[in-house]
């Protein structure tokens, strides 16, 4: 601020300068004829360096073309400019506090010209910067809420495999994908044997620990980033493999139970075993298959039924063919 | 008033050319290739205009104003539908938020984008013409066709309307824009005056 410009007694240098943002004026050639004390503070330039000066001059190499294009056209067309701060984040070169360091980061800010003619100046533009950086902190965590929400809804607090929510959605995307693309899906479904003995011979906290590590020893079982394990409900889980022909598929899930058995996790009242073990049923869309979303999981579940009902610990397939409609 | 194809063609070429700048603008903003055109330029009376006849027939519109003031004044609006023209803004953003809330959430680089445009419009007008403008600063609105349409189109003192149809290219995704200017009568035959002084002078 320039009090020469507003005669010894004027207040509006005192004004001016305590104004919550940052004010500068320039001339037709972009050079500076006002600037406020929020300028000096945030880009540690101060009035009597800056005024005369070529706008360009006074922030140096730190200035974005953006600013100074749109600088031109509100001079040369006299038309209003706004510079939002999502389109840019830091056009100036302005700081929290005087940066001490050529690495500090910028404050983000947003940037309104708006052209003018002021006497004795004749044709001006007014640039006014706003600090931007609640708006962007408070952005930036209502984005985590909103991605950790996100995450929370897809992932089942306890053993912290897909949730039954995000099965649904993800199983009908990918059944889609797979009629429509004409290739291949498979669908496993697991139970863990006799878990409600398990339960009462050992308490709901074990049960827990249980299945957490059930859902660890299928996880690393599971190598294609595309295969989701989703807990279906109880101790029952579901795993979604994507392009995967039918003997894949059942290569994977004997797999699974061994990975399961290979815990030796001690179940004294299961009626198999002393250890923990699971009960798989297999199903494959093939390519090009005339079949439903709800049928493909009925046959799953009819092959996970086949499988606990002769003997457990094992792997049944049934086709989707012979699935009953659903009702 | 008729209006001749010439005095078209001569506004469809001027929008053109502002077309071309705001796309220049947009690109180096985004880094990527924006393309924008006019392909088509019509005249309306307001009471005629409706969302159907402007083809917005979207849930909800974002639009961008500015008043224009000069040899002849006209309040410009620059109409974002949902479905289609928010898609291309989305890209250029890399907006995480759902499409549903973006005409709300991202008003200040919907505002941004509104006045590149508009102003390159009014630039192209002002070199092509040999005038110049003076404008107010871009404000952001949003809501059902039906409001923001008629928000603007109550206003009686400028029942013409002179609206452009505008395709946008971002990244191959293609979508329309829809720029509305409305002006009384007075200021339309004042536009075709200029009009017909820069046909006669090429």
């Amino acid at each position: 601020m320039n009090p020469k410009e507003f005669g010894g007694d004027s207040p509006w240098p005192t004004i001016f300068d305590a104004v919550g943002f940052g004010v500068i004026l320039v001339d037709a050639d972009a050079r500076v004829l006002l600037w406020n004390g929020w300028l000096t503070r945030h880009c540690g330039v101060n009035a009597q360096s800056a005024l005369g000066q070529s706008l360009a001059a006074v922030f140096g190499d730190g200035v974005s073309p953006s600013f100074l294009a749109g600088l031109r056209n509100a001079l040369h067309y006299k038309l209003p400019v706004v510079l939002s701060n999502v389109l840019h984040l830091c056009p100036l070169p302005l700081y929290a506090q005087t940066p001490t360091s050529a690495t500090a980061l910028r404050m983000p800010h947003a940037i309104t010209m708006t052209p003018m003619v002021v006497s004795p100046w004749g044709a001006c533009c007014l640039i006014q910067v706003t600090d931007s950086s609640r708006a962007v902190s408070r952005e930036k965590v209502l984005q985590r809420h909103s991605e950790r929400l996100n995450r929370e809804v897809m992932t089942d607090s306890l053993t912290r495999a897909f949730s039954r929510g995000f099965f649904d959605q993800f199983y009908q995307q990918e059944f889609a994908l797979a009629q429509r693309q004409g290739t291949r899906l498979s669908l496993i479904m697991i139970d863990v044997d006799y878990f409600k003995n398990y339960n009462d011979a050992y308490g709901h906290p074990a049960g827990d620990q249980a299945l957490i590590a059930v859902v660890k020893a299928l996880t690393a079982t599971l190598l294609r980033a595309t295969d989701k394990l989703a807990r279906y409900g109880g101790e029952e889980f579901v795993v979604i493999l994507p392009d995967c022909a039918q003997y894949k598929a059942l290569a994977i899930a004997e797999q699974l139970r061994v990975a399961v058995s290979a815990l030796k996790w001690p179940h004294r009242q299961s009626g198999i075993s002393d250890q923990l073990t699971i009960s798989l049923g297999v199903s494959t869309l093939e390519s090009c298959q005339t079949c439903s979303a709800a049928m493909l999981l009925g046959a799953a579940d009819l092959a996970l039924y086949a499988a606990k009902s002769q003997g457990r610990n094992c792997v049944h397939y049934r086709s989707p063919k012979d699935a009953p409609a659903p009702v | 008033m008729p209006i001749t194809g010439a005095q078209l063609d001569a506004l469809t070429e001027i929008f053109n050319i502002g077309a071309g700048r705001a796309a220049s603008s947009l690109s180096d903003i985004v880094g990527d290739e924006v393309l924008l055109s006019v392909p088509r330029v019509e005249f309306y009376r307001a009471s005629e205009i409706d969302a159907n006849v402007l083809s917005l027939t979207s849930a909800r519109l974002g639009s961008v104003q500015q008043k224009f003031k000069g040899p002849f004044d006209m309040a410009a609006s620059l109409l974002f539908t949902e479905e289609r023209a928010l898609e291309i803004v989305q890209e250029m953003l890399g907006s995480q938020v759902q499409m549903e809330d973006l005409v709300e959430y991202e008003q200040e680089a919907m505002c941004e984008v509104g006045n590149i445009i508009l102003n390159a419009c009014l630039s192209a007008m002002a070199d092509m013409l040999a005038i110049s403008f003076e404008s107010t600063l871009p404000e952001y609105s949003s809501g059902t066709p039906e409001l923001v349409i008629g928000r603007i189109a109550s206003d009686n003192a400028n029942p013409m309307m002179l609206i452009l149809h505008m395709n946008m290219c971002i990244e191959k995704r293609r979508s329309q824009g829809t720029l509305i200017f409305w002006l009384s009568s007075s200021s339309l035959q004042e536009l075709m005056l200029h009009l017909d002084n820069f046909l006669a002078r090429i």
